[in-house]
């Protein structure tokens, strides 16, 4: 057996079809001809390898989005099956395994200390999407944003660290409790009508999606989004407005993946360039030497977000400013702000 | 005017208290009884997941999907539609007001929509139903 730190990311597949791609490429026929997988056993996507430095594998428990959130105890026994049994040094979570079961901390409890450290990948997110919207700013020379979002564990890490970079950030806030948060991590809680007046680079990082309809955002406003469903909801946009994928990065250096690798980053969105941050904590865990995780549960903590970072860093992972699949040049997102301050919607 | 809300159990709710300030990263002392979830403790879609899973685990509970909205379809007459093109018919508001009667009976106002009924959730809500799912348990168990 190779001596390679090992990683493993657990999927789900996120629709019907998914599901029976994963089963023709286990050769495994009633999933492969639509059956609803609630017993089937979890199997194996792909394999990346960083040459020389980690192995992966990503990992698929066999249930669709309303599976995992109809039954959270179900979803949790596939979860636990699906890993107990991984010889890896870290395992991350993607997509609803983040987020069923208290966010990692059920799976956690489950294994009740047998099989790998579990990590949610909130940590990479918050990363990926805080310096995505600091290269956002500084092509701008702009140093306001707008948040929403801020009562999650991304959202909150986000503020936290763009605060740190003396960047004012003017946070969505539903309620006291929200505008007392808001004040603790050093950000302005305001309407959803004063943040967008007040700036013209919006970070989306709740789970409610199509929070913010286009017509209320000013010309050439970037979206820097990590929520899911998307920040926007349907109809046209402004002139000039761009929504990054937040949670894009670069490729690890040398990233092998096979033909199956190619296929999951079709299907999964990130395309031929580029990852999701999520799917890289466990990589940079495993390769760190890291038992402890980088985010488990609600709270996502400064110290273990830099030490990602570091780790992410060593292995030649960078945000990436991506529209989609596609790398936005720095030049298209400057010139539209010059001031601190920024305006208000057109009249 | 709100109906008043009286805390019958202190420990149930302490306990539910907390599993909402997990969930969400509060304090326990900001979930207050009539909080509405949404609104002043800022709650999201995917939080419900989380605070339901929580009550869960804390109470070894069940809480069926669609929890409170099903108490009040099931409070309904063979036939009675609850809601047309997803908004509620004036029995549906009627059945969810019996289901929730710590929400103020103005908030259940003509044309409310399926999809708005979260927004209704008071802390008490969840608290209410921990109580009935303990006591069906409790029934269940002896006989």
């Amino acid at each position: 057996m190779s001596e390679l730190p090992r990683f493993a990311f657990l999927v789900h597949p996120l629709s019907g079809l998914h599901r029976r791609v994963i089963g023709v490429r286990r050769g495994y026929l009633p999933m492969a001809l639509g059956a609803d997988g609630l017993g089937a056993p979890a199997g194996l996507i792909c394999r990346p390898v960083v040459p020389g430095v980690a192995e992966g594998q990503v990992v698929s428990v066999p249930l669709l989005p309303d599976q995992m959130i109809g039954d959270q105890v179900v979803a949790l026994e596939a979860m636990k099956r699906a890993v107990e049994d991984l010889d890896v040094n870290a395992v991350g979570l993607g997509s609803l395994c983040a987020v069923v079961a208290g966010r990692g901390t059920g799976l956690v409890d489950a294994l009740d200390g047998r099989g790998p450290p579990i990590t949610t990948g909130a940590s990479a997110t918050a990363w990926a999407a805080a310096e995505n919207t600091l290269a956002v700013l500084r092509a701008r020379q702009a140093r306001t944003v707008a948040l929403i979002g801020i009562g999650g564990a991304v959202g909150g890490a986000v503020a936290r660290r763009l605060v740190g970079a003396d960047v004012r950030v003017l946070a969505v806030c539903k309620g006291r409790a929200q505008v007392k948060k808001a004040a603790r991590l050093g950000a302005h809680g305001v309407t959803l009508e004063e943040a967008l007046a007040g700036a013209r680079v919006l970070v989306g990082a709740s789970t409610n999606g199509g929070l913010v309809d286009p017509d209320a955002l000013s010309e050439g406003t970037v979206v820097v989004d990590v929520a899911l469903p998307a920040t926007l909801s349907s109809g046209p946009r402004p002139a000039g407005v761009i929504v990054l994928a937040g949670e894009a990065v670069t490729l690890p250096d040398g990233w092998r993946r096979g033909f199956w690798g190619w296929l999951y980053h079709g299907l999964a969105g990130y395309g031929p360039w580029q990852l999701y941050a999520c799917v890289v904590e466990p990589l940079v865990m495993a390769v760190t030497g890291r038992a402890a995780p980088f985010s488990l549960g609600r709270q996502v903590d400064l110290d273990d977000l830099e030490a990602f970072a570091a780790g992410a860093a060593e292995l030649g992972i960078r945000p990436r400013l991506a529209h989609g699949w596609r790398e936005i040049p720095v030049g298209r997102l400057g010139g539209m702000d010059a001031a601190p301050a920024l305006p208000g919607p057109a009249t | 005017m709100a109906p008043e809300l009286h805390v019958v159990d202190a420990e149930v709710f302490a306990k539910v208290q907390h599993a909402f300030a997990e969930a969400l990263g509060l304090d326990d002392d900001e979930v207050e009884m009539d909080a509405k979830v949404i609104d002043d403790l800022g709650a999201e879609s995917l939080d419900f997941l989380d605070i339901a899973f929580r009550l869960e685990r804390t109470f070894d509970v069940k809480i069926p999907r669609g929890g409170v909205e099903a108490a009040a379809r099931d409070g309904l007459v063979d036939g009675e539609p609850y809601e047309l093109e997803g908004v509620l018919t004036a029995r549906g508001l009627e059945a969810l007001r019996e289901a929730m009667p710590e929400v103020p009976p103005d908030e259940f106002h003509e044309g409310l929509k399926t999809a708005e009924v979260p927004t209704l959730f008071r802390v008490a809500t969840f608290y209410r139903l921990v109580l009935h799912l303990m006591a069906e348990a409790e029934v269940r168990a002896a006989g």
